[in-house]
């Protein structure tokens, strides 16, 4: 029995690379089909996936004359899933979604009601002293998750507070809301009151973003 | 031209015998043979084995629990067609062509229902087929590759459900697809995709309507119609043991 010269590491790397000229174009065809199959194939979804669609503007302006919200009585545009709440230092915008699923959260006078959290907690998220805030806020109907009126999540399965959208004085002297731009956007377990205000007397944002 | 030829047979006759023994191309089976050649050559008997064992096909075993839920399946592709004479995928006439279905379109309403019904019958069933099909173990060796199909077949089915339930466009439809799809969304990495590829967009509008609709009447029943067709083929081919 001879011994095989080919049959040590190397030789194997060298009888593995011993092939014909056609072999070897014939692989590389192979794999330069496959590549450019892959390549088209991912191209390709992007069929699925939109770049235009007839989804209405995230800004839009809101009807109602600014000094028409009061203290006390947030406005709820529900089709357009903003409130705008009104308080001693000034505006601000809540986008409805629910940090859960992302339903439409309803607004209440009552939010703490059968949660088992004391009237009081959710007076104090309001801006005035807790004896003359009302424990207001929102309550999804969808899984029961419920909202301070400053968005902070409270009970149910929501996991962060709802954000706080872009809300500034149009030229005309009305609200003008970007749901695009997000002011205030806190996480999980967060529950600092923001302080984001548009100032109705300078017409101006305090600049005071969250996060 | 006169085609009666004396002595032979009346060409009618003839045409109406030719025509007859193209499409049954065997007696009534009086003979093991004959129902064997049969069962082999009807396309509507080929998919019953030529020779089954009595207690393979005791309905006990099975709970015909499968066949329900293809009858399931015919009910709702027959209902849902009748349905598509009325449905308009668009999110200003969906919820009224619903309405006009209900309460003002002859039979509307039990067509409707049937679908429903069908529709949540045959969750219950294909769910109690798959347990059955456990429980008594038929997903062992030679049916390992049919337990696969019927699998993906369940989430077919789930799929058609779930996809069925946007089509209304009620409120529930609404709220329902946004928490389905949000639920979604919490995969990593992939979830904002495919969110946004099942809506077509970031809310459940008309671009999510269409989608649905689409995935609804035609791409799912497609799919789910090729792997039946699979998984019949492979119910006949792996054979029947049934209560041994």
């Amino acid at each position: 029995m001879g011994l095989n010269p080919y049959d040590t590491p190397r030789g194997r790397l060298h009888r593995l690379a011993d092939i014909s000229r056609r072999q070897f174009l014939l692989f590389m065809g192979i794999l330069a089909a496959l590549a450019a199959s892959l390549f088209g194939g991912i191209k390709t979804l992007g069929f699925l996936f939109p770049n235009a669609n007839l989804e209405e503007p995230l800004a839009f302006t809101v009807d109602v004359e600014p000094d028409a919200i009061t203290v006390g009585n947030p406005l709820q545009i529900t089709e357009k899933r903003v409130s705008i709440i009104r308080d001693d230092s000034g505006y601000y915008a809540v986008y409805l979604v629910c940090t859960h699923l992302g339903c439409t959260p309803n607004y209440v006078t009552n939010v703490t009601n059968g949660t088992g959290v004391a009237d009081d907690v959710a007076k104090e998220r309001g801006a005035r002293q807790a004896a003359e805030q009302i424990p207001n806020g929102w309550a999804c109907p969808c899984h029961g998750s419920r909202y301070y009126i400053d968005s902070t999540n409270f009970y149910g399965p929501a996991p962060r507070p709802m954000d706080w959208v872009d809300v500034q004085y149009s030229p005309s002297g009305k609200l003008a809301v970007d749901r695009g731009k997000l002011v205030v956007q806190r996480g999980a377990g967060v529950t600092t009151k923001p302080e984001w205000r548009l100032d109705p007397k300078t017409k101006k944002d305090n600049g005071k973003t969250l996060p | 031209m006169r085609a009666t030829g004396a002595g032979g047979p009346n060409p009618l006759v003839k045409f109406a015998s030719q025509l007859w023994g193209s499409i049954f191309r065997h007696g009534l089976p009086s003979t093991d043979k004959v129902a064997a050649r049969t069962a082999l050559t009807n396309f509507f008997l080929h998919i019953h084995p030529v020779r089954v064992k009595k207690s393979a096909i005791r309905v006990s075993y099975t709970l015909c629990l499968g066949g329900l839920s293809f009858f399931l399946f015919i009910l709702l592709t027959i209902s849902g067609l009748f349905l598509m004479f009325y449905y308009i995928p668009s999110v200003d006439q969906a919820y009224q062509n619903i309405k006009d279905l209900q309460f003002v379109e002859t039979f509307g309403l039990v067509t409707r229902n049937l679908h429903r019904w069908a529709a949540h019958g045959m969750v219950i069933t294909v769910w109690l087929h798959m347990a059955r099909v456990f429980y008594q173990g038929s997903y062992k060796p030679p049916r390992e590759f049919n337990w696969a199909i019927g699998s993906i077949l369940l989430v077919v089915t789930l799929l058609l459900s779930f996809s069925g339930y946007l089509l209304p466009w009620d409120q529930l439809a609404v709220w329902a697809i946004t928490v389905g799809t949000n639920m979604a969304k919490y995969a990593p990495i992939a979830g904002p995709y495919t969110r946004y590829v099942m809506l077509g967009g970031r809310t459940v509008g008309q671009g999510a309507l269409i989608r649905f609709y689409v995935l609804h009447v035609v791409a799912l029943p497609l799919i789910g119609f090729i792997l039946m067709v699979i998984h019949f083929w492979r119910v006949r081919k792996d054979g029947f043991t049934g209560g041994l």
